[in-house]
């Protein structure tokens, strides 16, 4: 079977909903087929929300999240429960993907989401009003704006709050009364107005807690949540293999743009993981950049240099131009990033590049670049 | 069986053993079809098993019960069938093990293994059995119906000799490493230096096999542990009562993972070697049987159980199977005659060591739950578990606890819980039910019929934790809730074995005296106890007991704090404190001593006798004027004070008279004056050791160590420079054993050896006044009499002075007054007269001469305290008109500091020009570092 993608070109990222949508009916036809019970508010059961995760050979699913199965195991029946899924760890190690798939594929939709930022309110939290309705009308049922919590919970779907650290302690603690209690009161329509979440609503909150600048979080809100740590990738061959997906999911697949052979990726997935861990798979010790060097970061530099060998290359993707974008997309302008790159090119890559061809290329180009 | 018809028993929906078949090749269906003759035509019945498998021994125990046979064959060494009776004696409570010394592991007959009979193997190995583990229950329960039982493997000194040869060869293994654990046992290549932890079954093929891999991969497990978990231990206990079906699949399974490995390396580690003394073995008690059946009839059939890895082989070796022809070929023509002898003991084992979870190659991981699980199978199946027939100290788990193991998951996760909460780490009621609910929907989108290990750590995992810390555990800091988990999961239990003769008589010693002192050694639970020897005399028999073990190096005990006597450390302390443990190293170290005597005694006299003979050895060196032995008068006071910190005072006399004649010939007078002390601290710690009878004799060595001592002071007088610091430490040395000596004995007599201390105090009195004397030597002994009240203050300033006078070497005045300094550093504070002599000297230096001493200088008053150097300087600071506050100034700064403040110190200044008021910054440099610094 083969993977139906029916993203609109007009939208430069369509939600998952979207982009699986065959996997997705595929799966939905399984759970049928084999009469696989579905918890109330469900589309689909826990079985097929996690080979729609983890991927089905059998049924044409392709794998989207690579490296901690348990964890997906353990996120799918989190959801099932009465607390809310806090995904959390450093930034780059796909949490938010992982969360937009949890509720693509247990609620049909991935888009009932909260971003949180310093300035997010108790409105995008609970409700908020059109303001010329108001004042004609009054609080009215027409006149409520409701936040996507309040959209998830009448409708029974899966919320999710990215970055809920961003918001003010004060602001994350509304989800409090609306996780263990499930309601939502509206005083404004009266005193008995209230919104009830339907069976399938739960939240799925992704949280960097080591980043700087972020809020504590209350113990209260802590409670209500079953808490996963999402690990960057460590697994090369997985990584190799996830950034190819990503790459074809970005730029279409392999013949209309210049190929990334498998061996320029192997480079540039080996420069991530030793910069990332601090490490060479020999063991020699290596500067960790501040810049975290995630498998995300790892697609764009490959999306950087397959664009930079359509139009201004030789039309083959070659380690130089791995090289070349690193710097570019990589390091977020720290000055001590680049000396801790240098180093890193001066030792390993130097050593590396004499006798291999690939790692002589990315050393020619690296070279002059961190000078 | 199942297994003929091909595709096996599917018993969930997908993801379990039929994945198995579905990959199985023809050699295996064949295979297939010959467990079916064997058993129709033969009798013979496999009962292939992971080692320590939960789900394993149910089955077996299941078999057993239904086929009643007449023999059970075990995988493990043929001479451990000596020890059966032990194993089946009903004190003997799992874990426990058979620990194998290498040895004399020679059959009769042994045609073909010449190759390794010229080694004498070496090390040790141990067969570890718990009570979930398969062998065990196969003991246990062909015991109860009457079956003949015995070990069929080859002999472990065969095989740890044959291993030997193969890793000096760097033969290509299995992943380098046999079944066996050819090097310590560790089963990831970083090897854990644990010669203890090697053992006899190990499931390494298992972990490294290709075929399990790419299974586990398809069935989305992380591990082959958990594939193994899923494809069996998963199981509901009815399911694994169906042994036929268990054993079927364990043997597709193992068989794949069989089919990974090629002849050679099969041959190279020993595996083949193996099988065919085990298929031998087989076939000898079949025929055996058979021939019994054609008189009397009746008897039952043969249940052989094995690690499910060799089954493959066993049953085409019996089957004649072309593909068994490499077995059968290592099969000598006239069999392996009668069956091996060796030596092999019994010992307690525990679970630490059985947890595969911690590097150990013993098979599964998570001992502590397996057993649980193991014992809540079995009630309920309504089984008695196979070790209760000891009643009295029986843990009430296997007795009461929960029926069946979906109950277990909760107990387990409520357990995980408490302990969490014991170590500081809150888990609320809630959290625990969200945490049961957890595992059950975990177990169902698994597909497994209860949540099995796997499913609980992951509901752990999933409620338990509230942020993004983890666990906690191997790779990361150790967190509360790792600890309960290693606590709940790895299990802390230590089994015991029967008094009879299946321990060595040396460990039945140990354990006899360590018990009747009342230590507690029923589990490895590492354990503190205060003594207070001078007071309680049980105090006393339990510091010698743990001194003794200590002495001898069994590894039980250590002495955490308190007077130690041997190293003369700690002696004004009253209490000691031991921490002990008793583990199966602790009995693999005693076997190891067995050589040595039978009893804790008599091994602790040989050491003795060694340590002796090693001394009297470098005395006689000393004797001969080389020197060698310079250390022997202390080195021997050390041993007295060993024997009488063990208790064995009656060896004292040999070691004194050694001593004694030693006193004539050591020429160092450091060693003697130490060795004195030591001696005069056991006079002072008679009581608590038991030795007062000793006492008048500890005094007259003391004696005849002060006498010795007045005869070789004089050699100081000639120290040269660079050994002056420690002939200073031996005069003061000499100077407190002096005092003590006056304060020791019986009273009446004023002190111990009365005129010899006087000669001494003259010897020292005449080098004092040598001009010749080394300059650091005189210095220190005028400081030493004039706090003794033997030099005048007047004779002392005029010392001093002299030696520090204008025209004197600056070197040897240094010197000097180092020496002064070291031996009474607060006399230049009390002495007004003396801190004038030394400031005018110092004063009097020229530059370059100052520099030159002055490192010396500097050491010399190092020896002042903290607060005595501070009155020094106000001193000093008063007598140069400095303002004292100035010279109190202590500057402790590291590059990093001043790197630090200097890039604080442009931020600021960049900040105050950004902000515009650069002009607050007057001159950017120097005053602002040291405002920030």
């Amino acid at each position: 079977m083969t993977i139906t993608e029916t993203a609109t070109p007009a939208e430069i990222r369509p939600p998952a909903e979207v982009r699986y949508a065959g996997e997705l009916a595929a799966l939905d036809a399984w759970d049928t087929e084999r009469g696989h019970e579905r918890p109330p508010g469900w589309r689909l059961s826990p079985r097929a929300v996690r080979a729609f995760i983890i991927g089905s050979e059998e049924l044409g699913v392709r794998r989207k999240f690579y490296g901690d199965d348990p964890l997906v195991d353990r996120a799918v029946v989190s959801l099932m429960g009465r607390q809310g899924l806090m995904l959390v760890g450093e930034p780059g190690t796909a949490k938010s993907m992982l969360s937009e798939l949890l509720s693509a594929a247990v609620s049909g939709t991935s888009t009932l989401t909260v971003q949180g930022t310093a300035g997010t309110t108790e409105d995008h939290v609970r409700y908020s009003w059109n303001y010329a309705l108001l004042v004609s009308e009054g609080p009215s049922e027409r006149s409520l704006v409701p936040s996507p919590v309040c959209t998830g919970m009448r409708e029974g779907r899966v919320v999710r709050f990215e970055e809920i650290t961003r918001c003010a302690p004060e602001i994350q603690d509304t989800l409090v009364s609306i996780l263990s209690e499930k309601q939502l009161m509206v005083p404004e329509l009266g005193p008995d107005a209230r919104v009830a979440a339907r069976p399938g609503f739960t939240v799925i909150a992704t949280a960097n807690l080591k980043d700087r600048g972020v809020h504590e979080m209350s113990a209260a809100l802590k409670r209500r949540f079953s808490f996963e740590t999402v690990a960057p990738v460590r697994d090369r061959a997985f990584e190799i293999e996830l950034v190819q997906h990503q790459l074809e999911a970005e730029l279409g697949p392999d013949s209309g743009r210049p190929a990334v052979p498998l061996d320029v990726l192997e480079v540039l997935v080996t420069v991530f993981q030793d910069l990332r861990t601090g490490s060479t798979r020999e063991g020699a010790p290596v500067k960790r950049p501040e810049t975290v060097m995630s498998t995300a970061e790892a697609v764009n530099v490959a999306v950087a240099a397959s664009l930079e060998a359509r139009y201004l290359g030789g039309g083959t993707v070659t380690a130089a131009e791995v090289a070349r974008q690193i710097s570019g997309v990589a390091l977020k302008g720290e000055e001590e990033d680049a000396r801790r790159l240098r180093h890193y090119v001066d030792n390993v890559v130097r050593e590396r590049a004499r006798n291999d061809k690939r790692w002589k290329a990315f050393f020619t180009a690296a070279e002059p670049l961190w000078r | 069986m199942a297994v003929s018809g091909g595709v096996a028993v599917s018993v969930g929906t997908g993801r379990r053993t039929d994945a198995v078949w579905e990959l199985a090749p023809e050699r295996l269906r064949a295979a297939a079809d010959a467990v079916g003759r064997l058993r129709d035509e033969r009798g013979i019945h496999f009962a292939p098993v992971r080692h320590h498998s939960p789900a394993c021994a149910v089955a077996v125990r299941a078999a057993i019960e239904e086929l009643r046979p007449a023999a059970v064959l075990i995988e493990g060494p043929e001479e451990f069938s000596r020890l059966i009776p032990d194993l089946l004696h009903e004190e003997t409570r799992p874990p426990i093990a058979v620990l194998s010394l290498g040895g004399s592991g020679s059959s009769a007959g042994s045609g073909a293994k010449a190759r390794d009979a010229e080694d004498e193997p070496e090390g040790a190995g141990f067969y570890p059995l718990a009570s979930f583990s398969p062998e065990w229950v196969a003991l246990r329960a062909g015991h109860a119906v009457g079956a003949e039982l015995a070990f069929v493997d080859r002999p472990f000194g065969e095989r740890s000799a044959a291993e030997r040869a193969l890793s000096g060869s760097a033969a290509p293994g299995p992943e380098g490493s046999g079944e066996s654990g050819i090097e310590n046992g560790a089963a990831s290549g970083t090897a854990r230096p644990d010669p203890f932890a090697r053992t006899l079954m190990s499931e390494r093929y298992l972990a490294h096999s290709e075929a399990i891999a790419a299974l586990a991969r398809r069935i989305g497990c992380r591990d082959h542990d958990e594939v193994w978990d899923q494809l069996f231990e998963a199981r509901a206990s009815a399911e694994l009562a169906d042994w036929r079906t268990v054993f079927d699949d364990v043997f597709a399974w193992s068989a794949l993972a069989r089919l990974d490995y090629e002849e050679g390396v099969l041959a190279g580690e020993g595996s083949l070697d193996r099988e065919a003394r085990m298929a031998a073995r087989i076939a000898e008690t079949v025929d055996r049987l058979s021939a019994d059946r054609l008189t009397d009839g009746g008897a039952g059939p043969v249940l052989v159980v094995t690690g499910a890895f060799h089954t493959l082989a066993l049953v085409e070796a019996l089957s004649g199977a072309p593909e068994g022809a490499p077995v059968r070929d290592r099969q000598p023509e006239g069999g392996f005659g009668p069956t091996a002898q060796g030596e092999a003991w019994l010992v307690r084992y525990d679970h630490e060591r059985l947890d595969g979870l911690r590097g150990y190659g013993a098979g599964m991981p998570s001992p502590g739950y397996c057993e649980r699980l193991h014992a809540a199978h079995l009630r309920e199946l309504r089984l008695a578990p196979e070790s209760v027939s000891h009643p009295a100290s029986q843990s009430a788990s296997a007795q009461a606890g929960p029926i069946g193991a979906r109950a277990l998951a909760t107990e387990i996760l409520v357990d995980v819980a408490r302990g969490a909460a014991g170590r500081g780490h809150g888990v609320s009621l809630p959290q625990v039910s969200a945490a049961a609910e957890s595992a059950v929907r975990l177990a169902e989108l698994r597909e497994r019929s209860f949540p099995c290990r796997t499913d609980l750590l992951d509901a752990v995992r999933s409620c338990y934790v509230q942020d993004d810390g983890g666990v906690g555990g191997p790779g990361e800091p150790e967190r509360p809730l790792g600890l309960a988990i290693a606590e709940v999961f790895g299990g802390r239990s230590l089994g015991d074995v029967p008094p009879g003769s299946a321990s060595p008589p040396l460990v039945r010693d140990v354990r006899d005296r360590v018990r009747a002192v009342r230590l507690v050694i029923d589990d490895s639970v590492p354990r503190t106890t205060r003594l207070d020897a001078r007071r309680t005399a049980s105090h006393r028999a339990k510091r010698q007991v743990l001194a003794l073990l200590d002495f001898v190096g069994a590894g039980f005990g250590q002495l955490v704090s308190g007077p130690d006597h041997v190293a003369g450390r700690g002696l004004g302390l009253i209490t000691e404190e031991w921490q002990y443990c008793w583990t199966p190293l602790v009995e693999a170290r005693l076997v190891e001593l067995v050589h040595l005597g039978a009893t804790l005694e008599a091994v602790a006299v040989a050491r003795l006798y060694e340590a002796e003979g090693r001394l009297a050895g470098t005395g006689a060196g000393a004797a001969a004027g080389a020197g060698a032995g310079a250390s022997s008068v202390d080195a021997l006071a050390r041993l007295v004070a060993q024997t009488l910190v063990i208790g064995m005072g009656w060896h004292l006399p040999r070691i004194v008279s050694l001593l004694r004649t030693t006193l004539d010939t050591d020429r160092d007078l450091s060693s003697v004056v130490s060795g004195a002390r030591r001696l005069l601290g056991l006079w002072h710690a008679r009581v608590e050791l038991g030795a007062e009878e000793h006492a008048r004799e500890l005094l007259d060595l003391v004696s005849q160590a002060l006498a010795t001592a007045a005869y070789l002071v004089s050699d100081l007088g000639r120290t040269r420079a660079e050994d002056e610091d420690a002939a200073i430490g031996t005069l003061i040395d000499l100077r407190s054993l002096l005092r003590d000596a006056a304060a020791a004995g019986d009273g009446d007599q004023g002190g111990t050896g009365g005129e010899i201390r006087t000669a001494v105090v003259r010897e020292l009195a005449r080098l004092r006044d040598d001009g010749d004397t080394a300059p650091a030597v005189a210095g220190a002994l005028l400081a030493l009499g004039f706090t003794d009240g033997e030099v005048p203050d007047d004779v002392l300033v005029t010392r001093v002075r002299g030696a520090l006078t204008a025209g004197a070497d600056p070197g040897t005045a240094v010197r000097f007054l180092g020496g002064v300094m070291r031996a009474a550093p607060d006399l230049i504070l009390h002495t007004p007269e003396m801190f004038d002599a030394v400031d005018d000297a110092l004063r009097a230096l020229q530059g370059d001469a100052f520099l030159a001493v002055l490192p010396d200088l500097r050491r010399a008053f190092t020896w002042l305290r903290p607060t005595e150097t501070h009155r020094l300087a106000k001193r000093v600071a008063e007598r140069t008109g400095a303002r004292v506050d100035q010279v109190d100034v202590r500057v402790a700064l590291s590059e990093e500091d001043l790197a630090a403040g200097l890039a604080l110190d442009h931020e600021l200044a960049a900040v105050l020009e950004r902000d515009g008021l650069a002009h607050w910054v007057g001159s950017p440099g120097a005053d602002t570092t040291r405002g920030e610094a």
